[in-house]
């Protein structure tokens, strides 16, 4: 089975329905605010949301604050994404080492990456690279897990195709490996746009001065859930940029 | 004497606990078609791993041209009843892969392929990818691929069974004829009997698991008709069908308490 991920095509239909949809829930959540059924303290107004983002973005705060966080989660994204790849590949041509390091993994896919933060902290400081530290490593074990994963589905027939015609082990990989595994590359890429961004975004929260982390950490901590909600809102509208990115590259990346 | 192009002698290959087949000695001449049939489960797949180099006999040894191939690769052409096209391939550079592994130089490589690719009724469709072509196409373009690299021996483990009739008797005949052209050698299994009639020149059947040669069947069909459509209304034929499936074991399931 190769994972594919067809979200079909735009359709002005459905995107009335999405904004509808999004529009009724915030209309929905304004009165529930404004008839005192909600509290505003407690769960924030999307008038008082809208004038709080049009504040920061005038003061540039939420642009540098967004700008931030983008380059921490993509460059944590690449490295991440690009080292796990290679990993899970050449893992292939060396079944002795990957069963050696298979619980390794097991293991480490298993720990919340959080529980590392403080070890990242401590070796990359405070800055930049911390977070981008934490985003590489979140993806590099996505990567590595769904890499590897893929290599195991290739056709064993295939493998015995290449042996037949007098292939080495490397030339297998080459050929057949490496390129049938890219669906789950690719696949493993889109996961990684959200777990690069919990990379960031949790490095800001443990130690930052600025990212959209820290403005819903530290907003947070002085109950402007307004402030808090425009972070969260921001970090979707980058999620979904993000997510544009991958889907470009999985159209370039199709072999079929 | 016909020259030997492949030899078996006594191959025996074993699991643990389990027997796949035992004592297979044959040799297959050049310009021959040789089909394999007998009952499913009888080990015909696992014998033609050990004939490719791609599972070590128990016991025994194969030679092709005279020289030990155990343990080796790269000496016969395999295809199989999947066509094991690479999707991201075009047609081309699919019936090329055999000759880049063999480090080929490319323009070589290429010249060979196409002349192949055009003798053989698939001009136009050298940059198509497999996903667009039929599976008649597609497994004729397998064929090519094993053909590319010029094997001496081609091993044909049932590779039509997955096809429609119609375009299994038609690339029956194909194959046969063009092995016979190039003097090429090969080894059909297949459990389908009339295929193993029209396309061999010998039969052997494979008895029930451990599986070992039951019977040989030369098959003399009028010369004139070497078409397998035709081949099958000769009164040849039904005698040769009627000879194999009394020899064959019925499979374990249908057999009698």
């Amino acid at each position: 089975m190769t994972p594919s991920r067809k979200w079909g095509g735009f359709s002005p239909a459905l995107l009335a329905k999405q904004v509808l949809l999004v529009a009724g829930i915030l209309a929905a959540w304004e009165w529930g605010v404004r008839s005192g059924v909600m509290a505003a303290y407690i769960y924030g107004q999307p008038s008082g949301i809208y004038a709080k983002a049009r504040g920061l973005i005038a003061s540039g705060e939420l642009l540098t604050h967004t700008w931030v966080t983008a380059q921490e989660a993509v460059a944590g994204f690449l490295i991440g994404s690009t080292l796990g790849s290679l990993c899970g590949l050449l893992l292939w041509l060396s079944p002795g080492f990957a069963a050696v390091v298979r619980p390794v993994m097991i293991a480490i896919n298993g720990v919340p990456k959080i529980a590392l933060a403080p070890l990242i902290i401590v070796w990359f400081g405070i800055g930049m690279e911390a977070k981008i530290a934490i985003a590489a490593i979140l993806t590099f074990i996505v990567s590595l897990i769904a890499t590897f994963a893929g290599t195991r589905e290739v056709d064993q027939d295939l493998i015995r195709l290449m042996r037949s015609l007098g292939a080495s082990r490397f030339q297998t990989w080459r050929k057949v490996v490496a390129p049938a595994t890219l669906p789950w590359i690719v696949s493993a890429l889109r996961l990684n746009v959200g777990f690069a961004l919990i990379g960031a975004v949790v490095g800001e929260y443990i130690s930052a001065k600025e990212g959209l982390g820290y403005l819903v950490y530290f907003s947070g901590t002085l109950y402007d859930l307004n402030a808090v909600w425009t972070g969260i809102f921001a970090l979707m509208a980058l999620a979904l940029v993000l997510d544009r990115c991958v889907t470009f590259i999985e159209q370039k990346a199709r072999w079929a | 004497m016909k020259d030997v192009v492949l030899r078996a002698e006594g191959l025996s290959l074993s699991f643990p606990g389990v027997l796949a087949f035992r004592a297979i000695s044959f040799a297959l001449h050049r310009r021959e078609v040789l089909a394999i049939v007998g009952p499913s489960g009888c080990g015909k797949s696992s014998l033609f791993n050990v004939i490719a180099g791609l599972q070590a006999p128990s016991e025994g040894r194969v030679e092709v041209l005279g020289q030990p191939v155990a343990g080796a690769t790269g000496h016969v052409g395999y295809m199989l009843q999947k066509d094991l096209l690479l999707p991201w391939r075009s047609v081309l550079d699919n019936v090329l892969l055999g000759l880049e592994i063999r480090g080929v130089k490319r323009a070589e490589a290429e010249a060979r392929a196409r002349a192949l690719i055009e003798a053989y009724g698939l001009k136009g469709f050298e940059a198509a990818k497999p996903g667009t072509l039929s599976g008649g196409m597609r497994q004729r373009v397998a064929f090519m691929r094993t053909l590319a690299p010029d094997p001496e021996v081609v091993l044909l483990d049932e590779p039509f069974s997955a096809l429609d009739f119609q375009t299994k008797l038609l690339l029956q005949r194909e194959v046969q004829s063009i092995i016979r052209e190039r003097a090429k050698s090969a080894i059909l299994v297949t459990h389908d009997i009339g295929e193993a009639i029209v396309m061999a020149d010998r039969v052997l059947v494979l008895s029930r698991r451990p599986g070992t040669i039951k019977s040989t069947h030369v098959i003399a069909l009028p010369d004139a008709v070497r078409d397998p459509v035709e081949a099958r209304r000769t009164p040849e034929f039904q005698a040769h069908f009627d000879a194999i499936w009394s020899d064959l074991d019925q499979p374990v399931e249908a057999a009698p308490r």
